[in-house]
């Protein structure tokens, strides 16, 4: 009997005990999982492999600059490209262009001309660099600012990687994966000449993540310019995991608007500002197959179309033609274009031991371009493009970092070319770095350069009438760089310093002439009266770029950060075998800075501050001189039980100087925003 | 305090813990005295059970019967059985040592007679508590070599890696949450500062994550179901990476997955440890040790990891080395 009260007296005590001991006992009551020797010995499946993991910084053959989220929402910024003032050696112009289109410009090292092409763009490694007149038509983009997780710019050419275009460097757009956006968001904003809205869902269900965001921007442009942009678009990502080894992404995008144009800005006014349409969208789908702990292999296939309607319509021709009797007062043009392009490309990542790594791959393209105006044909014209390129990194010595690689490339353009770079990097200490490189690229020639054949016809009582615009040019030979630098990089804890100084030469110059071999007014070959000489391309001279950059960046608190970014960019070039204005063509100095401080866990504050010295951008751009902006952000996060969000307040050029950018059309004042954002 | 001894008491050594577990120890003593009296049998084989025959369990099997060939002791004879589907066991209950390979194979020893004196191999620490809490087994005959590493040893191979750190973020969920004054101690031996954040449901996981990286300077993983499982990984991991951060793993696998390194123990280490423990008890089999961590161990590091955080990694190896120099022997 005592045995027996004792036994349970002492039972009862362990139970009481174990059960009090928290969740373990519970687990008979509820099941919750417990931790078992699986999570000691069973599988995980491989995160980050072989392709995940990116080079280090200071292992990178390049200087690179990555700019995450914090940094992009601390900016403040409306317009994805302006982020780009944040990044040593960039020039970034609102609104420029009119011709083609009104878009900002972002261009690295100069060359800075309203299309800039010298530099290859990816959102998410897929390619948006436009084929017909180069450059990216950033407003355009079917992506919200919201989405993107970080954007990584290599400074300086990186054809190796990225391909032909990837001139002076690269800036590669990488969205948040679906499975971080779980839940709905919903964002305001109303400001000057501007506003927006998006929506975005994210869910996740076992191995299947997606998210989808809306949003519509209305954007009146500047003051004195015929340059509104409204624009709807949709973008939606998937992820889908179906095993340990494999993965599937799928993306979707579509974006339409209507975008306002003059094409006679600041000349002769022949046209009337006209308003096109614009649609474009894209679906792409890539497989991620995890071959082993050393080998990755993806597999990548994207479609876009791209679609404008756009009807220009000349003022009254009548006394501006006095020489002619015109059959009608005015003329129409339609300026309808399409293009479409397919892409494949595989790629390999492996690891043949610790100290050697590489990755080497193939794509194929086609570009269907369809634009009766510019081209002077209403046949479709296609583009085709194939790649194989290698790259590999190898340590011989701890110390030591060696890369090397090359892309090999066959276009419809330009015939074969290929492109090498190597580099050395040697640590000094963990913190230090030295890196020595040389790199070569190629800008292969866009339709506007090699095939545009863009006439207007006046018909007359008589001889009928020819303004010859653009006349492309089917021999030219790709522009080449080769990039030669020695960077240095240093990380002290809360200090950081990326240095470079750089000298680039460009040979085969694409340069850009009046061909005045027919003179005005006479009869063409083809029988029309000449009343405007075409413009014309050739490979024409060398152009220099040498210069220095730094970037610094100071955690002087955890809750005070400084960016800082320096640069100075000298060009060299015979101006008459160039072009006139090349090397004003990027400002000479370019400082920005970015100071962020978080006052408490609801409250935080930005400041920032960009400076451009004088310059003259080609094209469509005219001289600017020194201009001077700074831009505020208050922002305030709240939390409620089921809502989270942030109101925000930006002010952009907060002393409203009437600085010019890009061309002296383009005057900037003073703007405020405020911005509401709901989570829940 | 009492409940935390019965949970945690194989942390540490605390003098208190010990003299409560003697007397809990001695309590068992009394009542299985009387209740059960065939316990102080000297036994005379092991019974190695398992669940399924993964390569992992034959491989400790194996090293088992060789380790104790090396210590002569070829009569102690060793049968090996697989967990039948009906999950009774049958084993000679009185002359056996069973040792039970997994949490199943505890479970299911567990139910044999209390007289049986039963070591768990491959079993993390609460879930040996929770089984032993469940079928009413006491210490002193049912014990384990847990899972666990001592956090002494993991901060070690932290302070090794990363001389320069200072601040461990660690996420603690509710089985995982018990450890963390062990965690802060472990830290504290090697000056590290420890940084939690609490994870009570799954959707603050990659917040709470978020929020320990932004000052922490790497992330230490504590198993807990809620937090890290093969569903989690890649979440955490891709978290983690984006913000530059390594994460200390406890396991071969979550290295592999993309953890800086870990510490953990082979099956021929913890088969070492078993046949060390079935050899001195064999005499009086009422008398296990009580459960203890792994004695022998071992460590992973992720080199491409590391390349990619530009963090240099000394040769395994040599480090391994460095870490037996400074490990403290863990008598239990």
């Amino acid at each position: 009997m005592i045995n027996k009260l004792i036994n349970k007296g002492f039972f009862t005590l362990s139970f009481v005990v174990l059960v009090s001991a928290g969740p373990l006992f519970a687990a008979e009551e509820k099941p919750i999982k417990e931790v078992s020797e699986d999570d000691y010995i069973g599988d995980v499946p491989r995160v980050l492999t072989v392709s995940r993991l990116s080079q280090s910084i200071a292992d990178a053959p390049s200087a690179v600059t990555v700019i995450d989220k914090e940094t992009i929402r601390a900016s403040g910024i409306v317009d994805l490209p302006e982020i780009f003032r944040l990044v040593p050696g960039f020039y970034v112009g609102t609104n420029a262009g009119f011709v083609h289109n009104t878009n900002h410009v972002v261009s690295y090292h100069g060359m800075t001309t309203a299309y800039a092409g010298s530099m290859q763009v990816l959102v998410n490694g897929r390619s948006v660099y436009s084929p017909l007149y180069g450059g990216v038509q950033w407003s355009e983009l079917p992506i919200a600012i919201a989405d993107i997780d970080r954007i990584e710019i290599t400074r300086g050419p990186n054809a190796a990687s990225y391909g032909a275009n990837s001139f002076f460097g690269v800036i590669n757009i990488i969205t948040q994966s679906p499975s971080d956006q779980v839940g709905a968001s919903l964002s305001a904003t109303y400001g000057n000449g501007r506003h927006e809205a998006f929506a975005r869902y994210g869910a996740k269900q076992n191995d299947l993540s997606y998210r989808v965001t809306a949003g519509y921007r209305d954007d009146d442009g500047l003051d004195n310019r015929y340059d509104f942009k409204r624009t709807r678009l949709l973008n939606a990502q998937m992820d889908y995991r179906v095993d340990d080894k494999n993965n599937l992404e799928f993306e979707l995008g579509l974006v339409n608007g209507d975008r306002e144009d003059d094409q006679s800005l600041g000349r002769t006014r022949y046209f009337e500002p006209r308003v096109r349409s614009i649609e474009n969208n894209y679906e792409l789908i890539r497989w991620r197959h995890n071959v082993s702990d050393s080998s990755d292999l993806s597999l990548q296939a994207y479609h876009s179309f791209d679609r404008t309607k756009d009807v220009i319509n000349s003022v009254n021709l009548v006394g501006l033609l006095p020489f002619a009797t015109l059959l009608t007062p005015t003329l129409q043009v339609n300026n309808d274009i399409e293009m479409e392009r397919y892409d494949v490309e595989a790629q390999h990542n492996f690891s043949i031991s610790p100290i050697l790594r590489g990755v080497w791959g193939a794509s194929i393209r086609q570009d269907i371009m369809y634009s009766p105006y510019y081209l002077g044909t209403q046949n479709t014209d296609t583009f085709n493009l194939q790649r194989l390129f290698g790259h590999i990194e190898w340590r011989p010595i701890e110390r030591v970092v060696l890369n090397m690689g090359a892309m090999l490339e066959n276009n419809s353009f330009t015939d074969t070319d290929i492109s090498p770079r190597a580099s050395i990097n040697f640590k000094l200490n963990p913190n230090q770095t030295i890196r020595f490189g040389i790199s070569t690229a190629l800008r292969t020639p866009n339709y506007l350069e090699d095939k545009f054949n863009t006439n207007i016809e006046v018909k007359t009582t008589s001889t009928p009438l020819q303004a010859q615009y653009i006349r492309g040019n089917s021999n030219l030979n790709p522009e080449r760089i080769i990039s030669k630098e020695i960077g240095y990089l240093g990380d002290f804890g809360k200090f950081s310093l990326d240095a470079r100084v750089f000298y680039d030469n460009i040979h085969d110059y694409i340069k850009s002439d009046i061909d005045r071999t027919t003179p005005l007014l006479a009869v063409t070959s083809s029988g029309y009266v000449l009343i405007k000489q075409p413009t014309v391309y050739t490979n024409a001279g060398d152009v220099n770029v040498k210069g220095f950059e730094a970037q610094a960046k100071w955690h002087a608190t955890k809750d005070t950060h400084l960016l800082f970014n320096y640069a100075y960019v000298n060009i060299n070039a015979d101006g008459n075998q160039t072009a006139d204005t090349i090397t004003m063509s990027m400002p000479r100095d370019t400082i920005s800075a970015l100071l962020t401080h978080r006052f408490s866990s609801e409250w935080d504050a930005s400041y920032a501050y960009y400076q451009t010295s004088e310059v003259t951008a080609l094209g469509d751009g005219n001289y600017v001189g020194l201009a001077r902006r700074s831009d505020i952000r208050l922002a305030r996060k709240f939390k409620a039980e089921r809502i989270s969000g942030e109101v925000s307040a930006v002010v952009e050029n907060l002393f409203n100087e009437h600085y010019q950018e890009f061309a002296d059309y383009n005057t900037l004042k003073r703007r405020a925003r405020l911005n509401v954002r709901l989570d829940f | 305090m009492v409940e935390k001894s019965i949970l945690l008491f194989r942390l540490d050594r605390k003098s208190w813990v010990n003299s409560l577990m003697k007397s809990l120890l001695a309590c068992v003593m009394l009542v299985f005295g009387l209740f059960a009296p065939f316990v102080a049998h000297a036994y005379t084989g092991v019974t190695i059970v398992m669940s399924v025959q993964t390569p992992a369990n034959l491989e400790f099997v194996d090293q088992f019967n060789a380790e104790l060939a090396k210590n002569k002791q070829i009569n102690l004879r060793v049968n090996v059985i697989t967990l039948p589907d009906t999950e009774k066991l049958v084993v000679a209950e009185n002359s056996e040592l069973v040792i039970a390979l997994g949490v199943k194979a505890l479970e299911a020893a567990s139910k044999l007679r209390r007289s049986t004196p039963v070591l768990g191999v491959f079993t993390p620490l609460p879930a040996f508590n929770s089984v032993m809490a469940k079928n009413r087994r006491e210490l002193g005959n049912f014990s384990a070599i847990v899972l666990d590493q001592p956090f002494s040893r993991q901060m070690a191979l932290i302070k090794h890696v990363l001389p320069e750190a200072q601040k461990i973020g660690v996420l603690l969920g509710t089985t995982s949450s018990q450890y963390l004054e062990y965690v802060r101690e472990g830290g504290e031996k090697r000056g590290l500062n420890i940084l939690e954040e609490k994870v009570n449901q799954e959707a603050d996981l990659i917040p709470q994550l978020k929020k320990l990286l932004d000052t922490a300077d790497a992330i230490l993983a504590i198993p807990d179901p809620t937090i890290y499982s093969r569903e989690t990984a890649q979440p955490i991991l891709l978290t983690s990476y984006r913000y530059q951060k390594p994460i200390f793993g406890y396991s071969q696998s979550y290295v592999r997955a993309g953890a800086l390194a870990a510490v953990y123990s082979t099956s021929k280490q913890l088969a070492k440890q078993a046949a060390e423990i079935a050899i001195k008890s064999r005499q009086a089999s009422s008398e296990l040790p009580p459960p203890q961590m792994p004695k022998y161990f071992s460590i992973m590091l992720n080199y491409q990891v590391a390349r990619s955080l530009n963090i240099p990694l000394m040769d395994e190896d040599e480090l391994l080395k460095k870490m037996l120099e400074s490990d403290a022997p863990e008598a239990m």
